[in-house]
């Protein structure tokens, strides 16, 4: 269980560290691209946080559709993004 | 890509790193040989030939690079910011636009766009060391 | 229970189109950061996947811990070689 919670953690982090990168390039930059992206990767640090939550710290409650719907908004929100603004 | 016959290499880079689209290419040669005329986005747009937003946003894209001066007025105005270095390029970019316009095009063309490149550019936070 | 289900399959389409997204910009751009966000997504996709053979998905098991594991370390990987490795 504690590999377990190291994995989500680092997940967050990651994905919290990318979110941030993407942030500062689309206020650098302003392509809607890298603020959807951000948004996603925003997201997806909720989800793994929600599950170390869900797993560690509240184990009696269960937060299995929370999870599965922040990552679902997440990705929809890149793919939007990718689809509308990855060509030139 | 083919070997390009008639421009220098530093054109070739300026233009892989810092031009966008062709009509980027072509509102910085405008402000560039009418310097240093004062432009608004309606000017440059009706120069161009495209819709009032590209313009905004070619402009504006152009500014973020550095390679025209915005003014804080409203409306926003822009104007070329001369350089010894800047002039000098712009001068054989001009030539290259001139001589090789095929040649600049597809090399334009065949860049990821550029929203792709700023993801990608997003994820350096150290800065380059200086190439001799 | 079946809304669940519907969101795993919303997370794994989209990580699929995400993962190809990257796969394509790579292609275009011979950036490895596409590589690695292409590589990251596609195995969220197939990792997500293959939930619909665990009996508790909710649960977590070692194998999704170190299918993550991997997605978030591949991604780590390219953001740190493309600050701290760069020869190009």
């Amino acid at each position: 269980m504690t590999f377990g919670a190291a994995v989500y953690i680092l997940g967050a982090l990651t994905t919290l560290i990318c979110g941030v990168l993407l942030l500062r390039g689309f206020l650098a930059s302003r392509k809607r691209l890298l603020l959807w992206s951000s948004c996603c990767f925003f997201g997806l640090a909720i989800s793994n946080l929600l599950v170390f939550v869900d797993l560690i710290l509240l184990p009696q409650i269960d937060l299995y559709f929370w999870r599965l719907l922040t990552a679902a908004v997440a990705m929809l929100l890149l793919v939007w993004g990718l689809i509308w603004e990855g060509e030139a | 890509m083919s070997e390009p016959r008639g421009f220098e290499p530093e054109v070739q880079q300026f233009i892989l790193e810092q031009i966008d689209s062709v009509p980027h290419l072509e509102a910085l040669l405008l402000l560039w040989r009418s310097r240093p005329k004062i432009w608004s986005v309606a000017d440059m747009a009706a120069s161009l030939y495209v819709p009032a937003e590209l313009a905004a946003n070619i402009l504006r894209d152009l500014g973020v690079k550095g390679l025209i001066e915005v003014l804080d007025n409203s409306p926003r105005t822009y104007h070329y910011l001369p350089t010894e270095d800047q002039d000098r390029l712009l001068a054989q970019v001009e030539t290259a636009y001139r001589r090789e316009l095929i040649q600049l095009t597809r090399m334009i063309h065949t860049k990821a766009p550029s929203a792709v490149r700023e993801f990608a550019r997003a994820f350096k936070f150290t800065k380059e060391r200086e190439k001799e | 229970m079946r809304v669940n289900a519907f969101l795993l399959g919303v997370i794994a389409t989209s990580s699929l189109v995400a993962g190809l997204y990257f796969m394509k910009f790579w292609r275009r751009t011979n950036d490895y950061l596409f590589l690695a966000f292409g590589i990251a997504f596609l195995v969220e996709s197939f990792n997500r996947i293959a939930f619909l053979w665990q009996p508790h998905p909710n649960e977590g098991s070692p194998w999704n811990y170190l299918v993550r594991l991997f997605a978030f370390l591949i991604i780590l990987a390219a953001i740190l070689r493309k600050n701290y490795w760069a020869r190009e």
